[in-house]
């Protein structure tokens, strides 16, 4: 397989499955409002500051209220973390690899892709928010779904592997940073509401009812951080897509520095003890993550995407 | 009366063939008005029980399948927005089995006596020497390559992929207009014309007895194996691109992926000091058994052709001519396709084949010979003009549709540079009924079917049908404003 189509092959799954995370994160969000009273409003630059694209919101000059953060996050091309954005990058990189995927692959792609662009530069209406927001969640799945039952267990599904559970892995250590950064200040009007909020994180990785069957705990927000960091079944945890990761690498040849790596970090995130960690204790310990994660990706295309210094030794 | 006319159930107004006349010209659907070819009854009554505004909502819907399939192509310079939807009429283009199995031998014949010509020009040169072809047209040539001298490719093939453009005039005969030996494309088209027809108008499929096209993948991937200088079960085999901005990017991907090739670019080959080429995988370098190349000659190898060229690959020529690497079709095989050549075929299949020509050429004047250069001059407005190698209906003159302005600038070309072109009279190429703007009129075609040459041969069953949507148009490229049918081949004698 082409180091080009590899890396086309994974930058296509972390698109798609970015665009999933996406979507429910504004889904989330959405239905969070309904069960806030009105003096209590979300912040909806936490969906701003989860994506990362802080700098970029801010280049827009525009006040960060909800229909201007829902335009940004969902149909603004000039965002590259947006919506509109994910799913044409992944639709670029299928364009250029479709000799490599099941044909309707790329029919899905272009279809979840016709149905965004016509709505670009368009903010979301409430009332098509769940709908639209929705679809997009099936479209991805379907996707994914339609790559796990036709595609051959070949080098390139394990590309799409890899890029899949590095992009699940990221997206829980950064859903919840920015979650519990939100829920940090002690302020009496939000202590009700708590428990609603630490529900809306859960459901942001889809792990509600699966935290409710697994734990069988009220939900605190120790568990929680367990549960989506650690847990060895939550499909989404970041613990679990380590692991999917080692598996994956190691059916490729030329392993051992990308194997050695995720081991590593995987072992430490197992050993920590997150329950103790408070406040800033948290978000350092998961910047800390985040930069490993980056390690993760550096080897992957160091080794298989970008091996350009392994291809001189090699040549004639 | 709300009753009445409810019990009276108003008579759907459907398409009244009457209105359809074709004129002069022969038409492809119907004998004479209001009475369909044999073939085509089928077509013919599914199309008189519709109106046309129910065939304008298939058509709609076929719009819209090409758009989520994604079936595109590219056009230059038109900023953001290089892919467009490939713009197919509904209404199939029907040719008998018991015609086309004709054409099909008349196409074999003549791509094998090109491949003997192209071989003989690059090395024994006999028919210069029989004095049968002129050998200043070789000389003169730009497509004659002087690295390929001494060189005998695999079969002694040089064009494994032809695609050639046949027309119809108004008597029913099909000449070859020109054959493609260099790039040719548009095949991925034909197979997905069928795949939309197949969706649109299942129907229909159950009144014909048509060939299927699906084929063309494996058999394309069968002569491109017999082109492997390993033997080996499992060839390596690569789809050269030129990459996303080529018009026909979505041809390249789309073959890659049928045959379940590489689909590369020129960066990711690399040729080794053991003149082998080798592709640049995620388990380091891996070798190439043959090419499909779909990168003009000049931009194949920057060390012998241009040497500006970034698509290509540098030793890819050297690699070729010592034999380490199949390449389809082979550098040089244009030379053969150049349109003053193409006067001569003809001739060519006589030489080498002792065969009379089983599908006429064009009668065809060039304007390097005196007497027909006077006939040409003197009779522009009734002739097509076509410099020797241009593809994609470029620097074309079409007589019956210039002005007096462009028939004087052309006269001046011709005067300047006699070799560089060639006229034939302008033909009344037969029409089929196209669907435009809601209504059901003759639009003049062609057909490009492709042939494939290695250890054997094989002709698509039909081809892709392009159709000049503009009325009156003769111009039927898709950078141009034309559009494409499916084409069906149908067998009136199977049960």
């Amino acid at each position: 397989m082409l180091s080009e189509t590899a890396e086309r092959v994974y930058w296509f799954a972390r698109y798609v499955e970015r665009t999933e995370n996406i979507a429910r994160l504004m889904l989330v969000r959405h239905q969070l409002i309904l069960d806030l009273p009105k003096n209590i409003q979300p912040d909806w630059k936490l969906l701003v500051d989860i994506l990362g694209v802080h700098e970029e919101f801010a280049k827009t000059k525009r006040p960060p209220n909800e229909k201007n953060i829902i335009a940004f996050i969902f149909s603004d091309s000039k965002n590259s973390g947006s919506i509109i954005s994910t799913i044409t990058s992944a639709r670029e990189n299928i364009r250029t690899t479709r000799e490599v995927m099941p044909s309707e692959t790329w029919e899905y792609v272009n279809a979840l892709y016709l149905s965004v662009a016509k709505r670009k530069g368009q903010a979301l209406p409430r009332s098509k928010r769940h709908e639209v927001l929705n679809e997009i969640i099936k479209a991805c799945q379907q996707i994914t779904g339609l790559l796990s039952s036709t595609m051959n267990y070949d080098e390139a599904y394990q590309f799409i592997l890899l890029g899949r559970h590095l992009e699940r892995a990221d997206m829980s250590t950064r859903i919840v940073d920015a979650g519990s950064a939100s829920l940090a200040g002690e302020e009496e009007e939000t202590e009700p509401y708590r428990n609603v909020l630490w529900i809306s994180i859960l459901r942001s990785l889809s792990a509600y009812q699966m935290y409710r069957l697994n734990v069988r705990r009220k939900v605190s927000p120790g568990d929680v951080l367990n549960f989506l960091l650690k847990s060895p079944v939550f499909a989404r945890s970041t613990a679990l897509n380590l692991a999917q990761l080692e598996l994956c690498v190691q059916r490729l040849s030329n392993h051992e520095k990308a194997s050695k790596a995720i081991h590593s970090i995987l072992n430490e995130l197992q050993n920590a003890d997150i329950k103790q960690l408070r406040g800033m204790e948290l978000h350092t310990f998961l910047d800390e993550l985040q930069a490993q994660l980056c390690v993760i990706h550096n080897s992957i295309v160091s080794t298989w995407l970008h091996p350009e210094t392994m291809h001189q030794q090699t040549a004639g | 009366m709300a009753l009445s006319e409810k019990t009276t159930k108003p008579k759907r107004p459907s398409f009244d063939w009457r209105t359809y006349d074709p004129g002069p010209f022969y038409d492809e659907l119907i004998s004479t008005p209001g009475n369909p070819r044999k073939a085509g009854r089928g077509i013919f009554s599914y199309l008189s029980k519709y109106s046309e505004a129910h065939l304008m909502a298939r058509q709609k819907a076929t719009d819209l399948a090409i758009q989520e399939m994604g079936i595109s192509f590219t056009i230059y310079s038109e900023g953001e927005n290089i892919d467009r939807s490939w713009p197919m009429d509904i209404i199939p283009r029907i040719i008998t089995a018991k015609e086309w199995s004709g054409i099909e031998k008349g196409l074999k014949q003549r791509l094998t006596a090109l491949n003997m010509f192209i071989n003989d020009i690059y090395n024994d040169q006999k028919i210069f020497k029989d004095k049968v072809v002129p050998i200043e047209l070789i000389n003169s040539s730009k497509d004659f390559l002087k690295p390929c001298i001494g060189i005998t490719p695999r079969h002694g093939v040089w064009a494994n992929i032809c695609g050639s453009d046949l027309v119809r005039d108004h008597n029913g005969t099909v000449y070859v207009l020109e054959d493609n030996l260099r790039v040719p494309s548009g095949v991925s088209y034909m197979l997905e014309n069928r795949a939309v027809s197949k969706r649109v108008l299942p129907q229909l499929f159950n009144k014909h007895s048509i060939l299927p096209v699906d084929d063309y993948p494996s058999q394309l991937f069968d002569m491109l194996t017999s082109l492997s200088p390993r033997q080996s079960d499992h060839p390596e085999i690569a789809v050269l691109t030129p990459g996303i901005y080529n018009s026909a990017y979505f041809e390249h991907a789309y073959l890659a992926q049928r045959m379940g090739a590489e689909l590369v670019g020129g960066s990711n080959l690399v040729v080794g000091s053991d003149d082998c080429v080798y592709m640049k995988t995620i388990n380091g370098l891996e070798r190439v058994d043959v090419i499909y190349r779909r990168i003009n000659d000049d931009f194949l190898d920057p060390e012998v052709f241009n040497p500006d060229s970034c698509v290509g690959t540098p030793g890819l020529f050297r690699a070729w001519a010592k034999g380490n690497v199949g390449l389809a079709n082979s550098p040089g095989s244009g030379v053969a396709d150049d349109k003053i050549i193409y006067t001569y075929v003809p001739k060519i299949i006589k030489y080498y084949l002792g065969e009379e020509p089983i599908l006429p050429n064009v009668p065809s004047y060039l304007c390097i010979n005196d007497k027909e250069r006077e006939h040409v001059l003197a009779n522009l407005a009734t002739m097509v003009v076509k410099p020797a190698n241009e593809s994609g209906g470029y620097g074309m003159l079409v007589g019956p549709a210039s002005t007096k302005k462009e028939q004087e600038h052309f006269a001046r070309l011709i005067k300047k540079n006699p070799r560089n072109y060639m006229a034939q009279p302008a033909l009344r190429l037969s029409t089929a009924p196209t669907l435009c703007q809601g209504k059901i009129e003759p639009r003049h075609l062609d057909l490009r079917p492709f042939i494939l040459q290695g250890s054997s041969s094989y002709v698509t069953p039909g081809g892709l049908t392009r159709v000049a949507l503009r009325k009156g148009s003769l111009v039927v490229n898709s950078s141009q404003g034309g559009g494409s049918k499916d084409t069906w081949i149908v067998d009136t004698e199977a049960k």
